[in-house]
């Protein structure tokens, strides 16, 4: 398949599945809503050494928001509910409870629940007060600035962890421009986030690697400056190449944000510097879901 | 299917204890004994009983009898008064609708664990508080009341009261937890022993209730999430601020190491 000139290989990702929930931050500006929401989805880019993946899926408006301020929606996942429920526990308590006037909320009531408020709550060291409002429970802890308002729990989906594609491009600054122009048009996507740096991984892996208790190393197939000396997977002309990473909290998101992606990428067009779309995978054997680029295309 | 009316036979004569009488049974209802003063007889002996209302749903139209524990254990189901109820209406209800358009009597919603009460008129004393010889009162559930008498949950555990207009003496004594909103004046003994939960009010009470420390003027978050919830049911009191978090925070009763909270609203 090509599309303006860019070649859309004949793969797939491959992506896994995880355990999602989403949860909207408010505060009393956009700036300490953003304080908060950049802090707690921090050091989260991959599970395999963060603990789980979690990014900021949009910002929302007053009126979007239960208690009527500036707000964000954040996406985190991880690999398994206990581990997403610790995960939640540290980054909401030491992320958005300590920043200025911040409260949380569950941005999803359908699924089982884990504790976000419930575990917080002890923070109170006694005068946390439980509130019942609307058939949802909430804690109001007392801090230094105020109280920390927090709903008792959040809603586990299973989503998907993993979706990729990658920008094999001419050289560094057409692929760097080709994956912002993808970016954007993701995180337009709603259910869907990139949790890597700016939204893209420069540093893609392949399984294992040479020393002992490395589970994953870099991906020497797609390293230009290792052409020639391993078996290399870039066509001709290619210098540098950018993987965006996607979680989504259903399959579909996670589809339509590749498609998103994909597409951003090639209306660019080849004159660009955009050389092909390729994705990772491995061999399918060991994720459940696998997102075809033509069939994402088509 | 149509719900089902009940028109009482004669305005007057000795209370009629409606126990058992709930929309979940509407099929069987006509021929439930029922206790009418010290007799045993069946519901069509002193109802009038036609199709009629919503589906599931069971229409009392009193004229002067009084009907006691209309609704009382009620799981399911939507019940709607059409003029004044007696005591006990809603008494230990789990679930569902009971809708009184009128008055109701003494200890309406006491011990009620889920569903929702809403008294048009005025409810009397021991709303939502336990019924006589129990440790606890209301554990769930919500119910808005035009005025009410005193004791408004008493020994409530959880749940919400919202009383648009004045309650009488020792409203949120003994309380548990729950929230109780008052949107008129409160009598005496407000908040009185009490060990947990919120009595939001329109403003300061009369006198400074022994046994609460004035924590100052504070924007406490949750009101916005409250006022929300209580708007959008029709139960936010007159008085109350339509915008605005911000109240005194009285902090009680310290007499028995209690940490619950009266809210002043009127700091806005």
């Amino acid at each position: 398949m090509r599309i303006n000139g860019v070649a859309i290989d004949d793969t797939f990702a491959e992506a896994f599945p995880m355990k999602g929930t989403r949860l909207i931050v408010t505060a009393d500006t956009p700036h300490w809503v953003q304080a908060a929401a950049v802090t707690m989805t921090g050091f989260a880019t991959s599970v395999i050494a963060c603990g789980c993946e979690a990014a900021v899926e949009r910002a929302l408006d007053p009126e979007e928001t239960p208690d009527g301020r500036p707000g964000a929606s954040v996406l985190l996942f991880a690999i398994s509910r206990d581990e997403l429920a610790k995960q939640v526990a540290r980054r909401v308590g030491q992320c958005v409870m300590t920043s200025h006037g911040s409260a949380c909320y569950a941005g999803q009531h359908e699924g089982k629940p884990i504790p976000l408020g419930d575990g917080l709550r002890y923070f109170g060291d006694g005068w946390q007060i439980a509130k019942r409002i609307g058939g949802r429970r909430y804690w109001r802890i007392p801090v230094m600035d105020g109280e920390f308002l927090c709903e008792a729990t959040t809603a586990v989906t299973e989503g998907v962890g993993g979706g990729n594609f990658f920008i094999l491009g001419a050289d560094r600054e057409a692929t760097r421009a080709a994956a912002e122009a993808a970016v954007v048009a993701i995180r337009a996507v709603p259910g869907a986030i990139l949790p890597f740096p700016g939204g893209v991984v420069r540093s893609g892996s392949k399984i294992g690697g040479k020393y002992k208790g490395m589970i994953a190393s870099t991906n020497t197939a797609y390293c230009p400056t290792l052409r020639g000396a391993v078996p290399s997977l870039l066509p001709d002309g290619v210098e540098s190449v950018l993987e965006l990473v996607i979680d989504g909290m259903t399959p579909d998101a996670v589809r339509a944000a590749m498609r998103a992606g994909i597409g951003a990428v090639v209306s660019m067009g080849a004159a660009s510097g955009v050389v092909a779309v390729t994705a990772g995978n491995y061999g399918g054997k060991l994720g459940r879901h696998q997102f075809h680029l033509h069939e994402v295309m088509a | 299917m149509t719900g089902l009316v009940l028109t009482a036979r004669e305005a007057s004569g000795p209370p009629i204890d409606l126990t058992g009488v709930l929309p979940e049974r509407l099929a069987d209802i006509a021929a439930m004994p029922v206790t009418c003063g010290r007799r045993r007889v069946r519901v069509d002996e002193l109802f009038e009983l036609r199709d009629g209302g919503p589906s599931g749903t069971l229409i009392l139209r009193p004229g002067g009898a009084v009907l006691d524990n209309v609704g009382a254990g009620m799981a399911a189901g939507e019940i709607v008064v059409e003029g004044d109820c007696g005591d006990n209406a809603g008494a230990g209800m789990r679930g569902g609708s009971l809708l009184v358009e009128g008055d109701c009597g003494a200890f309406a919603a006491a011990e009620m664990a889920g569903g929702r009460l809403r008294v048009a008129g005025a409810a009397g004393d021991f709303l939502g508080a336990p019924l006589a010889g129990s440790p606890r009162g209301m554990r769930g559930g919500s119910v808005v009341v035009g005025r009410a008498g005193d004791r408004v949950g008493e020994r409530m555990r959880r749940g919400l009261i919202a009383v648009q207009g004045d309650v009488g003496g020792w409203c949120g004594a003994r309380m548990i937890a729950g929230s109780i909103v008052v949107g008129g004046e409160a009598g005496a003994g407000l908040g009185s022993a009490m060990r947990r939960g919120s009595i939001l009010l329109a403003r300061d009470p009369a006198e400074p209730p022994p046994g609460f420390a004035d924590g100052g003027v504070h924007e406490l978050l949750f009101l916005e999430l409250m006022r929300r919830d209580l708007m959008a049911a029709g139960a936010w009191p007159m008085e109350f601020p339509v915008a605005g978090i911000r109240a005194r925070r009285l902090i009680g009763d310290r007499t028995v190491g209690g940490l619950g909270e009266m809210l002043v609203l009127s700091y806005t």
